[in-house]
């Protein structure tokens, strides 16, 4: 947990606690998470039983441009794309689609896009925005968090804005004040909801 | 003549002289396993002849070990399926036990998770039940645990070992009823077990297993069965040859005190009952023939000899 600045796990059973430490620690390097999260606060107690998260994000401003994904090589009425990462390809071919139209694009094997007479320069291709990594980490973070979570917990609150986080889950009813209990341990991390 | 569990690991080359030997010599080849161009054997062998069998697998590079679970059945009950639990650490361990003999099948429940929904059906029950022994894999917190394992006990009356987060002392210390053995430190987690520290966890469940199972069969050769299981196999596979169709890995699964026959239970469960043993006696008079709880398959429970008089 090199990346992350703040991570405490909270637990009135110590055991439990170093368990959930190393559990959150797993499921977040599996799902590539470490790297966007700032601080995380998780405070877990078995007798309620309630397994709040609260958290701050790094801010993410990059997006995906053709550019970051492919070469190209411009000829003469055409243009070669050499696909390096196919991640973002799907996506890619979806606006180029809507770009240039369907007649225009060519896939002629797994690495190889090619444009047919397009007026772009290859730079402003370069530059075609594809992708916000951004927006599905919202997703991703949750079911991560519901991974990290004891099974059973189905009852579950989830807000996610402005780069913070939280998540309550229990297995009963949520009790009305979880607002006042993700204020106290966002307050912990030194921070407000 | 006493026989014991041992594991043959050979080529495929030649591998019937061991398979003709072991079984010239009375013992019984529980399951057999080809991989590419290995063999492997799960056995019963008398114990004064396994030097014979290593001497005579020599030659073609074969080997004898020890595995004191092969011919049993054994319950990994799982709270459920969820990503929570599996692959690990269910699957770890149910692929551990398989390594040293046993035939392992994961029995996962449908309310498992959670501290107050958390239940037993009656499926569930007889299901575990039908097993040698039973494998509870429960989470980190003794809270849990502890509320957790009287619902999970009833009406189970086959040995139970307890696996959870906690030290063995503390779920010796929370759980009630007491159980027949207990692993503390493997309780929930999210990685593979392959390091030095968490194979170590991993040989202690076998040994806590092994030490449950040796009770029971020592209890079992107290009251012996009518026949043993194994020979049952052989002679089911012999005089039903409705089992070789089957495509199921294991078509006969030897238990300790019985067998898991995956043949129709309503076509073949007359025929097992009229089949002949041994001079008249018919496996009907030495063993209950039990519709299983896991699809439509036949359970034999052979009786001991108290019941039926009779040892062949």
């Amino acid at each position: 947990m090199l990346a992350v600045e703040y991570f405490e796990v909270e637990c009135p059973e110590p055991v439990g606690a170093e368990y959930y430490k190393q559990i959150t620690n797993d499921v977040l390097l599996d799902h590539n998470l470490l790297k966007v999260i700032d601080k995380l606060h998780i405070s877990i107690d078995p007798k309620v039983p309630v397994f709040v998260a609260v958290g701050i994000l790094k801010p993410i401003t990059t997006v995906v441009r053709v550019g970051d994904i492919a070469n190209i090589n411009p000829q003469e009425g055409k243009m070669t794309l050499v696909i390096t990462d196919e991640t973002y390809l799907a996506r890619m071919l979806k606006v180029f689609w809507e770009h240039f139209g369907k007649e225009r694009v060519e896939q002629p094997d797994r690495f190889t896009v090619i444009l047919y007479n397009v007026k772009e320069e290859a730079k402003e291709i370069e530059e075609l925005v594809i992708g916000h990594p951004g927006e599905t980490l919202n997703k991703d973070l949750i079911y991560a968090l519901r991974c990290i979570a004891p099974e059973g917990f189905r009852l579950r609150s989830e807000r996610f804005e402005n780069g913070k986080f939280s998540f309550v889950a229990s297995e009963n009813t949520l009790a009305e004040d979880i607002d006042t209990l993700v204020k106290e341990k966002f307050a912990l991390m030194g921070e407000t909801p | 003549m006493t026989l014991v569990p041992v594991t043959y690991k050979g080529g495929i080359y030649q591998h019937d002289i061991v398979i003709d030997l072991i079984e010239d010599l009375g013992g019984y080849v529980v399951q057999k396993h080809v991989l590419a161009q290995e063999v492997v054997l799960q056995c019963f062998v008398p114990k004064d002849d396994i030097e014979l069998i290593r001497e005579i697998s020599r030659p073609i590079f074969g080997e004898v070990t020890d595995s004191p679970l092969v011919g049993t059945e054994i319950a990994i009950v799982s709270m459920s399926l969820e990503i929570h639990h599996l692959p690990h650490p269910s699957c770890d361990i149910a692929e551990y036990v398989r390594r040293i003999g046993a035939k392992s099948n994961m029995v996962s429940l449908a309310r498992g998770p959670g501290k107050r929904i958390t239940g037993l059906n009656d499926e569930e029950r007889d299901v575990i039940n039908e097993h040698d022994i039973a494998v509870y894999l429960m989470g980190n917190f003794e809270t849990c645990i502890e509320h957790k394992m009287p619902i999970l006990l009833r009406g189970i009356n086959v040995p139970v070992v307890v696996c959870g987060g906690p030290d063995k002392e503390t779920l010796i210390k929370i759980i009630d009823p007491p159980v027949e053995g207990y692993v503390g430190g493997v309780g929930r987690f999210m990685r593979r077990t392959k390091e030095a520290d968490q194979l170590d966890k991993l040989d202690e469940i076998i040994a806590e297993i092994t030490r449950v199972l040796e009770k029971k069969r020592d209890d079992l050769a107290k009251d012996p069965l009518s026949v043993a299981p194994a020979r049952l196999m052989n002679l089911i596979k012999e005089k039903v040859p409705a089992i070789l169709e089957v495509t199921s890995p294991t078509p006969l699964t030897v238990q300790m005190s019985g067998l898991r026959v995956k043949l129709p239970y309503d076509t073949f469960a007359p025929e097992l009952r009229a089949m002949e043993i041994e001079d008249g006696i018919k496996l009907g008079d030495i063993a209950e023939i039990e519709p299983s709880r896991m699809r439509d398959y036949i359970l034999v429970r052979v009786l001991p000899f108290s019941e039926t008089n009779t040892v062949i």
